[in-house]
């Protein structure tokens, strides 16, 4: 395939996998920090990015040695998955010895996954607390794919518009950003994850991200060419 | 050698993260902090430090970038990194201390419509402990940066050394720790400390919201009681989850380096004997060596990572069953 067409579509890819991804995270924003709401206690973007950023170190280092894209793309999202997986848990061992809360969601009455009822559980004039099953999943599949979205846009901008290894991880990471926070924008503060009723508004984030992507993709590929790194 | 610089890696990344925790308790920089700013409003005048710079992730990105800014210039110069980092780390927290000046006065300024005053020791007495714990943390994050960027280097394995520069990989880490340090660590000062003078084993519901615990064991409560209590636990916890991310990300590309032959490769090359001279022809004469070796070595990090995470999600299940069990369902009102 033609390189142009290459960098134009792994970064379109990369930055709506990064959208897809943030919809599926758990996140409860400030709410979540006093067990008033169910999901990790940080905001979307930061969440997001410093999972993708443990991603992105992995994927860089796995660059070093194998040129193949789909293992490097693999590589920051495993490592993604693992940063997600640590911090839920350990959020969720904070949420029950800490506070001595259950995870409970409160978008729904019973859990998808593991079919546990929810609204016993759940105190009153709270919007659940805790991270629940099907919220823990939903937020490994999330970090999966916005990991490998962001370890993707690396790999393009690294081998196919030839940045410097720094160089690539900074356009990678503010192109990362910039589709998380039109994400952030369309949750607009807290979710729970693909059973939460916002998960329907998808659409329109991926549309709107995939044209900021697709934006981002033709002026890496201007900033390669005008730079003189490919051609 | 490697696996000692790992390790000490992952030391570093457990004391970075409990003092990233602790500093943002005691300056309540991250979403608790709501609270804090919601106090005032609703006549609860309160004598805690209201510092929220911005979300703990970028602000914790600013600092470490700054002092691997500093540190990166400094090694360029031949300083010795002893000297470097702690000077970073120094640069990083001066910027930190102006914010924290700015963002105390600035908001409860902004709250003296609702009579809440300035407290002049409490805005001198915070300072010092939010200066040295994040002193820690940054330093402690410049110093994995460093030692990541030269890996290679300290082990005797150039090609080992990250592709990121300093500064780049302080911003990285910076971020991730104040990610997890926001999303671990606050819940044990927001939902249970700020709030301990309301029934344990609950959420906090709505209406407690902004009546904050004011009162400590004797006298009025500051946020140096609650770094106090906030040690004991919470800080900890979200340091181990640092700790643990980094461990399991060293780990599993160590496992597949060695499983997948890329280690040993590297060892060969590096030395002067016949073999290192057979492994240097070999891997030049037919790069598709190297490039299998590299793609079983990505490979078998993968699947090492992928088990990792299988098991913590049966984690997670165990720990909801268990809570599910022990507590039962919500009884009150």
């Amino acid at each position: 395939m033609d390189p142009i067409l290459l960098i134009v579509v792994c970064v379109l890819a990369g930055g709506v996998l990064a959208s897809l991804g943030v919809h599926l995270l758990p996140v409860g924003g400030a709410p979540a920090a006093m067990a008033t709401a169910t999901g990790v206690a940080t905001g979307t973007v930061m969440l997001m990015l410093g999972a993708a950023m443990c991603g992105l170190f992995t994927a860089a280092s796995v660059a070093t040695y194998t040129s193949n894209i789909l293992l490097v793309s693999l590589s920051g999202a495993v490592g993604s998955w693992l940063m997600m997986g640590v911090t839920m848990l350990l959020a969720n061992l904070l949420y029950v010895f800490g506070a001595g809360v259950v995870p409970v969601s409160g978008r729904v009455d019973v859990d998808p996954i593991t079919g546990q009822s929810q609204k016993e559980y759940k105190t009153p004039q709270c919007d659940g607390h805790g991270v629940p099953n099907v919220s823990y999943i939903s937020g490994m599949i999330g970090a999966l794919l916005g990991g490998f979205g962001g370890a993707l846009m690396y790999f393009a901008l690294l081998e196919y518009a030839n940045f410097e290894p720094t160089m690539a991880g900074v356009a990678a990471m503010a192109i990362f950003v910039a589709n998380a926070i039109i994400a952030a924008y369309n949750i607009g503060g807290t979710i729970e994850g693909f059973h939460d009723p916002k998960f329907k508004r998808l659409p329109k984030a991926i549309l709107t991200c995939a044209i900021i992507s697709l934006l981002s993709g033709v002026l890496v590929w201007v900033v390669a060419n005008m730079g003189g790194l490919i051609g | 050698m490697l696996f000692a610089w790992m390790l000490l890696i992952v030391f570093l990344a457990l004391i970075a993260c409990m003092f990233e925790d602790l500093e943002s308790d005691i300056g309540s920089q991250s979403n608790p902090n709501s609270q804090v700013q919601l106090a005032a409003q609703i006549g609860q005048v309160n004598r805690f430090f209201n510092k929220a710079i911005s979300g703990e992730a970028p602000s914790y990105a600013l600092y470490c970038t700054i002092a691997g800014v500093v540190a990166y210039v400094l090694l360029l110069k031949d300083v010795n990194p002893l000297l470097a980092i702690p000077i970073g780390a120094l640069a990083g927290e001066a910027i930190h201390v102006i914010f924290s000046v700015t963002a105390h006065v600035g908001r409860t300024a902004a709250q003296k419509r609702f009579e809440q005053p300035i407290y002049l020791d409490v805005l001198y007495g915070h300072l010092l402990p939010i200066a040295t714990h994040g002193f820690m943390a940054t330093l402690c994050i410049t110093a994995i940066a460093y030692i990541q960027c030269n890996l290679g280097t300290l082990s005797g394995m150039p090609a080992l050394d990250h592709p990121f520069a300093l500064p780049l990989l302080g911003f990285i880490w910076g971020i991730t720790v104040g990610a997890i340090g926001s999303s671990t660590g606050d819940i044990h000062y927001g939902a249970e400390r700020e709030f301990q003078d309301r029934p344990f084993g609950e959420g906090k519901r709505v209406v407690y919201h902004g009546k904050i615990t004011r009162y400590a064991d004797c006298g009025v409560r500051t946020q140096k009681d609650i770094a106090y209590f906030c040690a004991k636990y919470g800080g900890p916890i979200t340091g181990f989850t640092f700790g643990l991310i980094i461990l399991f990300e060293s780990w599993r590309s160590l496992i597949g380096m060695m499983l997948g032959g890329y280690l040993p490769l590297q060892e060969a090359m590096a030395s002067d004997t016949l073999l290192g001279t057979v492994a240097r022809v070999a891997t030049e004469l037919i790069p598709a060596i190297p490039a299998a070796i590299g793609d079983l070595t990505a490979i078998i990090g993968i699947v090492v990572g992928l088990a990792i995470g299988i098991v913590l999600i049966v984690g997670n299940v165990v720990i909801v069953k268990w809570a599910r069990k022990r507590y039962g369902p919500f009884v009150g009102e």
